[in-house]
């Protein structure tokens, strides 16, 4: 698995797909493959920080489900916006999402073969 | 050559452009030309001109004033070898999008910021870029602002294409993440 951070706007996906050269079909939009799910190569999950967002409106547990689906998808790309550089919101979801996309985002990074942040266009391997 | 120097606020992107150009000016034995976006609307950005102004002071700048078509600030140069450091990006991109009370589509904004700085890096012995790092707060934003900061984006990661270095500051250090 491999990960990728960085702003909004700093061409993560276009980085990835030309780095790799994966095509658009390869990519999940804010949401994880389901389980049983055909995918030939490489699976790329772009947005996930969304997909993290919305679990948890949904009352969903994003750091169970995300550590299951890197167990049984090793062969994938994880794109994320970094969203914690900012003012500490004072809306308690706001901050909760930031917190535990945070603490998501260190897990897998942790479990990655790989992590990139993406500046400008231009990746810098961090680990 | 062009070098992009990208960072937060109060990262220490002005100083240290400053000393690059310096630096890089004395080696060569050019001018040097200071190209100020900020429009001074308050007491707040008056002050931060000042200063911005006492920093420069004694370093040999000359200020262009230019905080929009970028590119028209060098009829205001004299000929020769020159070395400019263009002071922001943000304030470039926000000046062009909102000029006139009225919001101009993203895509026009990026090609004609895009356009301005590469006029200026061909006319111009040294280009020194100070950009800003508007990208990483996480914050959901109006369509107006959102619309900003990927003009923003798109105009960072060309600019970051063409230069020969790209720094990132750091709690007023050089982190290079392209040499």
């Amino acid at each position: 698995m491999k990960l990728i951070t960085g702003g909004y706007a700093q061409g993560k996906l276009q980085y990835v797909l030309s780095k790799y050269r994966l095509r658009e079909d390869a990519v999940w939009d804010g949401v994880l493959p389901e389980d049983g799910t055909q995918q030939a190569g490489t699976a790329v999950v772009n947005h996930f920080h969304r997909w993290v967002r919305r679990r948890l409106q949904d009352g969903g547990c994003p750091e169970e489900e995300a550590l299951a689906f890197v167990e049984r998808c090793d062969n994938c790309i994880i794109i994320s916006d970094e969203i914690g550089n900012g003012i500490v919101p004072v809306d308690a979801f706001e901050r909760a999402y930031r917190e535990r996309t945070g603490r998501i985002l260190m897990e897998l990074a942790q479990r990655a073969e790989e992590v990139e942040r993406v500046l400008c266009g231009i990746g810098q391997k961090i680990k | 050559m062009m070098i992009l120097v990208i960072g937060g606020s109060g990262s220490g992107k002005s100083a240290y452009a400053e000393e690059l150009a310096c630096a890089l000016a004395g080696k060569e034995h050019t001018r040097k030309y200071y190209l100020a976006t900020m429009q001074v609307f308050d007491e707040e950005s008056r002050r931060k001109v000042e200063r911005h102004r006492t920093l420069r002071d004694g370093k040999g700048f000359q200020t262009i004033e230019q905080p929009v078509r970028i590119e028209d600030a060098l009829l205001k140069m004299g000929d020769g070898r020159k070395t400019v450091l263009l002071e922001c990006v943000s304030n470039l991109t926000a000046n062009e999008m909102f000029a006139q009370g009225q919001q101009k589509p993203e895509r026009e904004v990026a090609q004609n910021v895009i356009k301005g700085i590469e006029r200026l890096r061909k006319e111009t012995t040294h280009l020194i870029v100070v950009g800003n790092n508007v990208f990483e707060d996480g914050i959901a934003y109006d369509e107006t602002t959102t619309a900003y900061i990927r003009a923003m984006g798109a105009i960072h990661q060309k600019l970051a294409e063409r230069a020969e270095q790209v720094v990132e500051m750091v709690v007023g250090l050089p982190v290079s993440v392209k040499a």
